[in-house]
């Protein structure tokens, strides 16, 4: 690009942040020719650190526009793609999320929006040489699955998590017309799973492929073609197969790829014939380079000692696909020192959770699903005196989910007390409004002590039964938060004002069934634009409450899903986020935009 | 130990709290897991009205039409949720599985497209369960995994004599399980009955 060309381009300033630096044009401020400042800025990854830098000056700012090659878009209505593309002239790579988190637990109806295709469109015309696209909870059809793979000719990484509205028949369109591809991760979406023949869909001559994932998928894929493509790529390096691939073929595809980093192995069962256990056990072993291993699914005693030669190495393991016992995970963790990230089914019970506690004492990150997660039966699962050993011997927890039928606010506390260094707290009693079991008080003490001993905490989520002083504590005491989950909690408008009258970080606040009405919600006026966006559903806010809302912030987009049935003066769902864009313009027939 | 089933956790007889089921006993509308949810109050003084209205009215609204509980809870993802459905059948039983001479089952290749959910109620329980008739080979195995599920109803019964097994035909006639060959047995059976002898 001619350097003469770029200054001569108009600013087109998202913001109207000035900085004083206007009159440069004959004074500049920098030193450095463009091309210097450009290519020191080029080493800057973090987006937030490039938004600071664009803040400096308008030098800085074009220098940095220019220089920057992957754009992070946090709410894809936040800003539109055409905004985008006249700021950021040389994109190769975007990630964009798209619906409330709340929409993966069915909180938001299908049709919502999120619609990537006219995101593709303009990037057809802005950015043809887009080579990466991660996309999140957006609404992703067959025919921009095909528009993708025919109009960005070097495309090379695609991710989709949580995604849905396509079908296999899209990846079949990837798989044929990407020539270039690198990544295809396709795992945990709402996919129609029409068969697997797209994945011989793969020409001969395509052996670029590092990353290769289609766990969640039902069907069948041809197990030659999938052998020949892993034989034929010798870059890959995350290879992560559904449950229909068997321990025999898992062999035959563990053989052609040694160099595999991560793998999501098939089914772990199959009938016992003694030759392929040995065999297997040496194939895992000449894996020297997986780190992360996940899937197991139908993970038996028979089987599981296969993995054994290889989980010194690993780091992250996930089991919560296999429903082991407490003994099986035991035995299976006495050989994996070095875990850092652990993914399980409360299936093993508090015993294998000691069991972690003695075994991984540089485990940073625990995640603990529940098996039958509708099932009253307390006896089941794990109880806070698991979270307690796994918190004794893991000091430097920091990421933790855990699902539980009961827990008492002093076993919170020793939990707090042993891991300090909390960054995400995600706790989930599953029956709503529970209180400590064993005191009868509410969980307030529990959430008190996670908030004023782990400074560092940037995400929480609360459960149990919880009056207004738990947000008292979390307003007060959480300066770095930056998520919070609310479900079943809270005893009036005070609690939710506590929250957005403190934490001076916040940017996402997720609330379901709680008693917290219009003041609350008013409460926030002056915050909402410092979020990314407010969620709110089965609470107690009015049209009346949304629309003074609105009105006193023309730059927030104030949503409500209208509910069939309900009261037509409640807002049932209330979606408040920022935007550059103003309202939306494919809002469908239930979203009104106040 | 008393078969009268309780419908809600010991923890939550406390008196501030009022519990009740949403779900009477009809099988029909079963499901294989029942939910109780307790409506809540949250406050000693019964006459709230604010609270009270809010979390009741709430929560029988997002009741789910199945029958499973409030929408959305708890927070799990529906490929998760599917995961668990599918293994529904009492998993736990079946790891490492032998038959009665010890030795290990030739599991077939489950195309875990095919289940066979099937409805089994036990004389005297409330709440049905559902097993998954493809995962199970003989009906050795369905009497361990019925007692295994059904165990804490049944009074110090290692081998559930005191009960039979019935079986509904998918002509509808009830039939004693047993009489006919297991491959049989999974094309005709529509649902299954523990009946106290």
């Amino acid at each position: 690009m001619d350097p003469n060309q770029k200054r001569a381009k108009a600013v087109d300033r998202v913001d109207s942040v000035d900085t004083g630096a206007a009159s440069s044009e004959s004074t500049r401020m920098c030193p450095f020719p463009d091309e210097v400042l450009e290519r020191v800025l080029s080493l800057i990854g973090s987006h937030k650190d490039r938004s600071s830098v664009s803040l400096v000056c308008k030098d800085w700012y074009n220098a940095e526009r220019w220089s920057r090659r992957h754009v992070f878009i946090g709410n894809c209505y936040s800003v539109s793609p055409e905004i985008v593309a006249a700021r950021f002239p040389r994109i190769r790579s975007v990630t964009l999320k798209g619906k409330p988190r709340f929409s993966d637990f069915n909180l938001v109806p299908e049709d919502w929006g999120a619609d990537v295709h006219p995101w593709l469109s303009v990037f057809s015309t802005a950015y043809p040489f887009l080579e990466e696209l991660r996309l999140k909870r957006m609404a992703v059809s067959d025919e921009s699955l095909e528009f993708l793979a025919t109009n960005f000719q070097g495309f090379k990484a695609l991710s989709l998590l949580s995604c849905d509205g396509f079908s296999t028949d899209g990846l079949k369109a990837i798989a044929t017309n990407c020539k270039n591809l690198t990544e295809l991760d396709v795992q945990e979406n709402g996919i129609d799973d029409l068969g697997g023949h797209w994945l011989s869909c793969f020409p001969e001559s395509l052996s670029s492929l590092e990353i290769l994932n289609f766990a969640s998928l039902n069907s069948e894929v041809s197990f030659d073609a999938l052998e020949k493509l892993v034989s034929r790529c010798k870059s890959l390096r995350v290879l992560k197969v559904n449950r229909n691939v068997s321990l025999d073929q898992l062999q035959k595809l563990l053989l052609q790829a040694p160099q595999l980093m991560e793998l999501g192995t098939g089914t772990f069962m199959q009938e016992l014939v003694s030759g392929p256990v040995t065999e297997l056990k040496n194939t895992f072993s000449n894996c020297k380079h997986l780190v992360t291993l996940s899937g197991l699914w139908d993970a038996t005693p028979l089987y599981l000692p296969v993995i054994y030669p290889a989980c010194a190495r690993l780091t992250f393991l996930n089991l919560s696909y296999a429903t082991l016992r407490s003994i099986e995970l035991a035995n299976l963790l006495t050989h994996s020192k070095s875990l850092r990230r652990l993914w399980l089914l409360d299936t093993v019970g508090d015993k294998g959770l000691e069991a972690v506690g003695s075994c991984c004492p540089l485990l940073e990150e625990l995640r603990v699903f529940p098996a039958d997660p509708f099932d009253q039966e307390i006896f089941l699962g794990v109880t806070e005196s698991g979270f307690v050993s796994v918190s004794r011997g893991c000091p430097k927890l920091r990421y933790v989910l855990y699902f539980c039928r009961q827990m008492t606010n002093a076993a919170v506390a020793t939990i707090a007390q042993n891991c300090p260094d909390f960054t995400h707290f995600r706790l989930c009693i599953m029956n709503p409004g529970q209180p400590d079991y064993l005191t009868k008080e509410p969980m307030d003490e529990a959430f008190g002590a996670i908030v004023k001993t782990c400074t560092k905490l940037q995400r929480l989520a609360v459960s149990g039964l919880l009056t207004d002083r738990t947000f008292e504590y979390i307003g007060k005491y959480a300066k770095n938060l930056e998520t919070l989950s609310v479900a079943f909690a809270g005893s009036s408008d005070l609690g939710m004002e506590y929250v957005l009258g403190g934490c001076p970080k916040l940017r996402k606040l997720e609330i379901r069934d709680c008693p917290f009405g219009n003041a609350a919600l008013l409460s926030g006026l002056t915050k909402y634009e410092s979020m990314r966006s407010l969620w709110m559903s089965a609470c107690n806010v009015t049209m009346n409450g949304c629309r003074e809302l609105a009105k006193e912030k023309p730059r927030l987009n104030v949503e409500v899903m209208k509910d069939e049935g309900s009261d037509d003066s409640q807002a049932h769902k209330v979606y408040v986020y920022r935007t550059v864009a103003g309202p939306r313009r494919d809002a469908p027939p239930f979203v009104l935009t106040l | 130990m008393e078969l009268e089933l309780s419908l809600s956790p010991p923890y939550q007889k406390t008196p501030s709290i009022i519990n009740k089921s949403f779900h009477g006993g009809d099988d029909d509308r079963c499901s294989s897991t029942v939910t109780r949810f307790p409506r809540v109050s949250w406050n000693q003084d019964e006459d709230d009205d604010n609270n009270k209205r809010f979390f009741n009215g709430e929560y029988q609204q997002d009741m789910d039409g199945d029958g499973e509980g409030l929408i959305g809870w708890p927070p799990l993802h529906s490929w998760r949720k599917r995961f668990m459905e599918e293994n529904h059948s009492g998993g736990e039983g079946f790891n490492g599985r032998v038959d009665e001479e010890g030795e290990n089952i030739n599991v077939m290749n489950n195309n875990y497209n095919e289940l066979l959910f099937v409805k089994v109620k036990m004389d005297g329980v409330g709440i049905a369960r559902k097993i998954d008739l493809n995962a199970i080979h003989s009906y050795q195995m369905l009497t361990s995994t019925l007692i295994h599920m059904f165990h804490k109803y049944v009074e110090n019964d290692e081998d559930g004599a005191s009960y039979k097994l019935m079986y509904q035909h998918k002509d509808g006639h009830w039939l004693l399980a047993g009489d006919i060959p297991w491959e049989m047995f999974i094309q005709t059976v529509q649902r299954i009955q523990m009946v106290r002898k």
